[in-house]
């Protein structure tokens, strides 16, 4: 049982070691910080968003071991060890991933909150689904809000995405 | 039309365009900062501390226990923050109708709605701020609630303000004339009650502020959501009691806003006086339970509305009655007026009615306090109106549309019997148009074959004129006494890179490209060339903001007056280094060029290393840098929604089918962002017309604080959209731009009403309140059924 | 909305659950995907004193395909099973997982975590009720199993001692070969203003058999036993059909919320009845 390894003072802060966008990082945590304000707010990575905190909005979504996961549905201290992807992972230096490209040809953003949630799940729509129907599209995204654009520009966005990463014959994760 | 005024035809190549959004790379890559992405060496984190009840009077409050947990830094209550501000905020317009509203920061005697805040703790972390907030025991006495806005007016309602008696912010009333008589004589008369649900805007990032106040300097810098940094300076200066050259206010990237970011909220006020008796930053950051309950809500009113019509089906005269539920303050500084006079003085519309008059109120409930919610008002006032004519159709087996273009206005500049002058429009070509791209014959006779198997498809059309370019002489016309400033500057760097600066703010809108287009085509240089800054008091130059579709005129407009200007100097100075009159040159691609000599150029760097570094060679110009002011005429943009849905009459529930709209904002400056915008706002009608309620029960508890309950559209109910524009440049603003924004949210929840009724009318069925849950349209069925029979 | 404070212990074993549930009692919670438990602690309408997290017993995670019965360990995640090849056995169980909110939710959310918080509108209660499926209950005593007809027992109460977990569910393979699952829910993926899973045996135009389950509309869900009773050796078509639909609305009573009315549930309820048996035939066998 690693009750001994952890604290059992609730107040007290554990290390907490998880590998983000390929690297490996540590940082502290209380048992009760939600893995959201510990990319935030420990480690820096503010391009997950909060949106509701109640696992509704879908903004806060990254990547645990491929899945697509509300991170504030999770305590930091439950992602020890795992693989997380976030936004900051997908482009590579100044280069936008193909996801991200097509959002900015479809204009699939204008505040823009939502759109770090949505691009997570739009990858991992797109390494199980490479080529998704519109309805299938409009059924995966339906757990992420987006309160500016009505989703026709995301939805473009990501057939278009879709079309990207097949002609280039990657997956979203490996192009 | 005027023909004088068609100045797109001389813009060149970037107004117009599909320009891609400068700004999406930095958002995309997750690297812009939004409020709560700003961490500040040694910053403290606060917590509110909200009434549980929604109208009392705070017996008691004991901190003792939040105090004493380790990490609380500071506990503040009533008291504190008005020892340390120059007073509540008292929200009033110059208007003899209206009466002032007094809104305490932190409630000190009385509480009047779920989530008021009485206290604030400022701890280490939020976490513990929000330990702390648990731990504060309040002793309430019940005071009564009123939770229904005519209820309010009553005699014997429960008074919420003691200087506001009967409930009552403002009773207004306006008659255009001969009113009564024509109902009196009129063949016809129709007539309908309709009651928009209360929503709130709910941007997918709440509200938020961060202060930090530097004692050694005695400066404040605040870090807001915020639409409006500038005027929430000049606001809280005043409430502080600090000059605003002491004071930075700076909106961040700001995840949405729709109206709800363009008032001045308590906590922008408490939180620095925190950071100030602190001399720490603090943040506050609000979450989505404070954001549903204590924000801002909108929209609800109790709307009458009769309309006199011919045997012809000629409307008229229109007569109104507007009871808005203000909640429990009046918005600061905007007023609740802002939904139920919006609503009514918009009766018009399209329509060409001499005879119109409304009766407004403005009434106190125990509710979060109302405010602007894109297409503020209108979007009752639509729902009522269009509703209405709606049923009118079919008693008098019109087709709805044919109704619509029979009593539409023409294209050229019109002034409606309220007063207000359009300056020109599409508004039955936009009808013809929409119907074209529905297949609105065909989708007739699909209905007539479905309706044969049971199934029930409905269409609805919604034409609208959206009042845009709220500056002075908007606002004014509108019933909001007030005066605005808006400004841009326009500065050429020495290495010819354009650096221009607006007082209005983006959040979402796409401002920092399409005015970068505006000031490019102007001053005739490459799009890359110019950088767009404003949301910065200290670096933007000053205006109001951005609300009421506004910044493409007033800050376009500022923008063109200011590259004017520039490019005059340039090509001054262009003509002295080339010796050549200026009015023989030309700029384009950031390069001057001698009219039918192509040889003879320089670059705009060039001249630009002149200006700066030139010495005598400078001549008569000193700067190539210009501020302008705008303050545009009424422009009003026009359109129409039209919403294609299908109704499970066994369920009562609406299948979103599609949307088309056609919109026309005269000049373009991005028709993708505009695109954008309509879409947005098709979306947030689907909300309104079907799913989003802020629901108190009788007691005034508030039921909808999650979003479990308050339901925003996803991408499952909102359908496919086809969009178009049509093109009537105003006749009256600078480069003929119209606002743009908010119209498809003053037509599309209308028109997804309209197509419920339409589907269900072989029973007979009436709609007359939002939102139409499924089992509000089963009930509405049912009780067609039972009072005709059946089909 | 950030919890309260919690002690925070992982256990290796499920002795170690049993160990610590009976040290701390109501003090304590056992987190599992943690999709709803961490939404109502957020809210802090959830503060346990102690967080017992299952995530570390990985014993607890499979499908196991025994034969007569399919059984799915409690933290098996919803998308796992819904993705299993096994679970093709029972298409009724994934088409009832693609109603359970969104794909984030059943990548974390588990199978058996979603039972044994016992949401009367949730999905996989009332589809546990519908497959006639056993719940295991591991206690200090040892296993105990449950069947589902006994396992829900009022708003988020089962007939789990405190002192017990949840460990697997078994699903019985042979089941009655027409079915269909259905639901109406004001936004796709929330919970359901009602909802129905159903298993018809039909041969020769007769019914031999018929499960109706509904979710939403009570404090558990609920088997719709006399509309049941009413169908077998019959066609369950048209006016048949209309009574059974009938017959169930008549024996619920369902409570009323923002989202619909109680009397709205009830009339919802006869409808889904009827699209789900008329599904079901149409539908055919299994697979």
């Amino acid at each position: 049982m690693s009750v001994q390894e952890t604290s059992t003072d609730a107040q007290d802060d554990l290390v907490v070691q998880v590998r983000v966008n390929g690297e490996s990082r540590r940082g502290f945590a209380e048992p009760r910080t939600l893995l959201s304000d510990f990319l935030r707010h420990e480690l820096g990575l503010t391009g997950t968003h909060v949106g509701c905190e109640h696992g509704v909005c879908g903004a806060c979504t990254v990547l645990i071991d491929g899945e697509p996961v509300r991170s504030c549905l999770m305590f930091a201290v439950q992602a020890g060890g795992k693989e997380i992807e976030t936004v900051e992972g997908l482009a590579k230096g100044a280069e936008m991933h193909p996801i991200q490209q097509a959002f900015q040809e479809n204009h699939a953003l204008q505040c823009a909150f939502c759109t770090p949630g949505f691009l997570m799940t739009v990858s991992a729509l797109l390494d199980t689904n490479p080529d998704p129907s519109e309805d299938e599209i409009r059924e995966y995204l339906s757990g992420n809000v987006c309160r500016c654009t009505g989703y026709v520009g995301i939805v473009a966005a990501v057939q278009s995405a879709a079309k990207k990463l097949r002609d280039q014959g990657g997956t979203a994760d490996e192009r | 039309m005027s023909v004088d005024a068609k100045p797109t035809a001389t813009l060149p190549q970037y107004v117009g365009a599909r320009v891609l959004r400068v700004e999406d790379p930095e958002f995309l890559m997750g690297r812009a900062k939004y409020l709560d992405d700003i961490t500040l060496p040694d910053m403290l984190h606060a917590a509110f501390v909200r009434s549980p009840v929604p109208h009392a009077e705070i017996v008691n409050v004991d901190i003792e226990a939040a105090q004493a947990l380790d990490g609380v830094v500071a506990i503040y209550t009533a008291a504190d923050i008005e020892a340390n501000t120059t007073g509540p905020f008292v929200t009033a317009l110059p208007r003899d109708e209206i009466m002032p509203v007094t809104r305490p920061l932190l409630a000190s005697d009385r509480v009047r709605f779920v989530g008021e805040p009485i206290a604030v703790i400022v701890a280490t972390s939020r976490y513990i701020a929000e330990d702390a907030a648990a731990l504060v025991e309040i002793d309430f006495k019940d005071l009564g609630v009123v939770t229904n806005a005519e209820h309010g007016l009553t005699e014997d309602a429960v008074q919420l303000h003691d200087d506001v008696p009967g409930n009552n912010i403002a009773h207004i009333e306006f008659d255009s004339g001969d009113v009564d008589r024509v109902f009196d004589e009129a063949p016809h008369v129709f007539s309908k009650r309709f009651h928009i649900g209360r929503v709130t805007a709910a941007p997918l990032e709440g509200r938020g502020v961060i202060a930090n106040y530097n004692p050694g300097a005695d400066h404040l810098t605040i870090w807001s959501s915020t639409q409006m940094p500038h005027f929430a300076r000049t606001l809280l200066a005043g409430t502080l009691g600090m000059a605003e050259k002491k004071m930075r206010v700076i909106a961040p990237a700001v995840g949405g806003g729709f109206g709800v970011k363009s008032c001045l909220f308590p906590e922008e006020a408490v939180i620095p006086v925190a950071s100030r008796l602190l001399s720490r930053p603090v943040k506050w950051a609000e979450d989505r339970q404070e954001a549903l309950s204590s924000s801002a809500h909108a929209k609800e009113i109790i709307m009458d509305l009769d309309i006199a019509v011919d045997d012809e089906g000629t409307f008229l005269a229109f007569r109104g009655n507007y009871v808005g539920d203000a909640g429990a303050y009046a918005i600061f500084p905007w007023t609740s007026l802002v939904d139920p006079l919006l609503a009514a003085d918009v009766v018009a519309g399209i329509y060409d009615v001499r005879h119109v008059s409304y009766k407004v109120d403005s009434v106190l409930t125990n509710k979060c306090p109302a405010g602007p919610y894109r297409a503020t008002g209108q979007t009752g006032g639509y729902l009522l109106r269009d509703s209405l004519i709606d049923d009118i159709a079919r008693a008098m087996d019109i087709d709805p549309v044919e109704l619509r273009l029979k009593n539409c206005i023409g294209n050229e500049p019109y002034v409606t019997a309220t007063g207000f002058r359009y300056d020109g429009g599409s508004y039955a070509e936009s009808i013809r148009k929409v119907c074209d791209m529905i297949g609105y014959d065909k989708l007739r006779e699909e209905q007539a074959e479905l309706r044969k198997e049971g199934r029930y498809l409905g269409i609805g059309v919604a034409p609208y004129v959206e009042p845009t370019a709220w500056g002075s002489k908007s606002a004014q016309k509108h019933g909001f006494p007030a005066e605005f400033y808006d400004s841009a500057s326009v500065t050429v760097e020495p290495d010819g890179s354009v650096n221009v600066t607006v007082g209005t703010q983006s959040h979402g809108q796409g401002h920092v490209t399409s005015l970068a287009q505006v000031a490019a085509d102007q001053l005739g240089v490459r799009l890359e060339d110019v950088k767009v800054l404003d949301s910065d008091s200290d670096t933007a130059v000053y205006g109001a903001g951005t609300f009421m579709s506004r910044t493409a005129v007033v800050s376009g407009g500022s923008i063109m007056r200011a590259a004017a200007d520039v490019r005059e100097r340039i090509l001054a100075l262009a003509g002295q280094e080339l010796e050549v009159n200026p009015s023989d040159l030309e700029i384009s691609n950031s390069t001057i060029t001698v009219k039918g000599s192509p040889g003879k150029s320089m670059t705009v760097a060039e001249v630009s290393a002149v200006a700066y570094f030139g010495g005598e060679r400078r001549g008569e110009v000193e700067t190539l840098t210009s501020t302008r002011y705008y303050d545009p005429p009424e422009t009003y943009s026009n359109g129409v929604i039209a919403a294609v849905v299908e109704v499970d009459v066994e369920t009562g529930h609406v299948k979103m089918r599609h949307f088309a709209a056609v919109e026309d904002c005269g000049t373009m400056l991005n028709p993708m962002i505009i695109e954008g915008q309509v879409a947005g706002a098709l979306a947030q009608g689907v909300g309104i017309a079907l799913l989003e309620n802020a629901v108190y029960d009788e007691q005034g508890q508030f039921n909808t604080a999650s979003l479990m309950d308050y339901l925003y559209p996803s991408s499952n109910e909102v359908p496919t959209m086809d969009l178009a524009h049509l093109v009537t440049p105003s006749d009256v603003s600078e480069g003929g731009i119209k606002g743009m924004g908010e119209g498809g949210l003053v037509g599309s929840p209308v028109a997804v009403v309209n197509a419920v009724a339409d589907a269900l009318s072989p029973f007979g069925v009436t709609i007359n309140s939002t939102p139409l849950r499924p089992a509000d349209v089963l009930a509405k069925i049912e009780a067609a059924q039972a009072g005709n029979g059946g089909r | 909305m950030k919890p309260a404070p919690f002690k925070y212990v992982v256990p290796d074993t499920v002795d170690e659950v049993l160990a610590l549930q009976a040290e701390h009692e109501d003090e304590a919670k056992v987190l599992a995907g943690g999709q709803s438990l961490v939404a109502l602690m957020n809210f802090r309408m959830a503060q346990p004193s102690v967080l017992i997290d299952l995530n570390g017993l990985t014993s607890l995670s499979g499908i196991e395909n025994g034969g007569p019965v399919i059984e799915i360990k409690a933290l098996t995640r919803q998308l796992e099973v819904e993705r299993s090849a096994t679970m093709t056995a029972l298409p009724i169980v994934a088409e009832a997982l693609r109603h359970v909110a969104h794909v984030a939710i059943r990548a974390r959310g588990t199978f058996g975590g979603n039972i044994a918080h016992a949401d009367p509108a949730s999905e996989l209660p009332a589809l546990m009720l519908a497959l006639e499926a056993e719940m295991v209950a591991t206690g200090p005593d040892g296993e105990r199993v449950i069947p589902a007809a006994d396992f829900f027992k009022g708003y988020f109460t089962t007939s789990l001692e405190p002192t017990e977990i949840l460990t697997s569910v078994r699903i019985p393979t042979k089941q009655p070969g027409a079915w269909a699952f259905m639901e109406l829910a004001r936004r796709h993926g929330d919970f359901a203003l009602a909802g129905v899973a159903t298993l018809l045996d039909v041969e020769d135009g007769r019914c031999r058999s018929a499960r109706i389950a509904l979710f939403g509309v009570a404090d558990t869900p609920v088997r719709a036993t006399e509309a049941e009773a009413f169908l077998v050796g019959k066609d369950p078509v048209g006016e048949v059909l209309e009574e059974a639909a009938r017959i169930t609305a008549e024996a619920l009573n369902p409570s009323s919320d923002i989202h619909a009315p109680g009397a709205y549930r009830k009339k919802l309820s006869s409808v889904l009845v009827k699209r789900a048996v008329t599904a079901a035939l149409n539908r055919g066998d299994m697979g």
